[in-house]
């Protein structure tokens, strides 16, 4: 319907909400996507602990290339370090030498350069004069239910697509619905209310409350199979990219519960 | 201490975002404004950068004063 850099709106129609929840669910908790998994610190006498050192680190989304990684536990090398196909390596080295510097993620230096942060500018750490900062650091496919680094989205919703029905018979244009509503969905033209921005709508009922018509003669209601799914990534992954993934899992998570049933029934 | 990578509510990124929302709202911006234009929709995000306080620079003035003295004892102990 809509997408703007790292968010999209989708219209879905023709399904009902226990589909449209699984693939929800199926966004946040199995689409995998890559972020630092452990740190070798070598030398830190930053004012940080080491450990919160390795927590922003893990934070810091990478852009993650789905196709030539492997997740750790599906790899061919079943190693737990991890072998050039299941794990990357970044590193980083600063001091500073004069004066207080801060040391960002673009300062980190990939092995493969299209596993890069999503952006350069977040600061991991300040140091001041003298301190030292060595560490390297092992990012890995990972999914959305082990932790919450690994989720390619910030947030993934869907709602109700809104249906209004304005009774024109018993509406007299009074206009308190279009001030009431929070949304400015309704607008007054000449002696009809007419719906201005339907999928701004949040079901709040207030403009059927305030109506002085009884029975109100605005009525809000939605459609049983229509969805407006919202969807933000990370940046990890594009956000077309992220939907498709969560319909492949589906499938397949599908295929295994009849599969099982098959087996259940021999 | 330092501005979180990630709003703690929905995990957006907003680590990179604090360095001009503090220069900004430092020229005198209002903060409203200057988080719209950040792309910072949500209130659990605005109160990240709103509410952080960046304490690692007073932090990082504890470590250069010992410094300081450590060097002006060595100092006085080789006189």
């Amino acid at each position: 319907m809509e997408k703007d850099g790292n968010t999209m709106r989708l219209l879905i129609k023709g399904v009902d909400t226990p589909f449209i929840n699984a693939l929800r669910r199926n966004v946040l908790a199995e689409v995998p996507c890559m972020a630092i998994d452990e740190v070798v610190i070598i030398e830190n006498s930053s004012v940080l602990h080491d450990e919160i050192i390795a927590h922003r680190l893990g934070l810091i989304p990478l852009k993650t290339d789905l196709d030539s990684y492997n997740l750790p536990e599906e790899c061919s090398c079943k190693s737990e370090f991890g072998c050039n196909l299941c794990r990357v390596t970044l590193t980083l080295d600063k001091e500073a030498k004069d004066g207080t510097i801060t040391v960002y993620s673009g300062e980190l230096i990939s092995e493969n350069p299209n596993i890069v942060p999503v952006s350069d500018a977040i600061p991991i750490v300040k140091l001041a004069k003298g301190q030292k900062l060595r560490l390297e650091a092992y990012a890995r496919l990972g999914r959305g239910k082990d932790h919450a680094k690994w989720q390619p989205v910030s947030t993934c919703t869907y709602k109700y697509l809104p249906r209004i029905n304005i009774d024109a018979e018993s509406c007299d244009a009074c206009g308190k619905c279009v001030e009431i509503c929070p949304r400015k969905v309704l607008a007054k033209k000449g002696d009809k209310i007419e719906v201005r921005d339907l999928l701004a709508c949040s079901l709040c009922q207030d403009c059927a409350d305030v109506c002085p018509k009884e029975p109100p003669a605005i009525k809000i209601g939605w459609e049983e199979n229509a969805f407006i799914f919202g969807l933000e990534s990370t940046g990890a992954l594009p956000p077309e990219r992220i939907m498709i993934e969560a319909v492949k899992i589906l499938k397949k998570q599908l295929k295994e519960f009849a599969s099982q049933i098959e087996v259940q029934k021999a | 201490m330092i501005i979180p990578v990630r709003c703690f509510t929905c995990g957006k990124l907003i680590g990179d975002k604090w360095e001009e929302f503090a220069r900004r709202v430092k020229t005198g911006e209002d903060a409203g404004e200057v988080l719209d234009s950040l792309g910072i929709k949500r209130y659990c995000c605005r109160r990240m950068l709103l509410s952080h306080v960046e304490i690692i620079d007073e932090v990082l003035r504890f470590y250069e004063e010992a410094e300081k003295r450590k060097e002006a004892r060595s100092y006085y102990y080789q006189q």
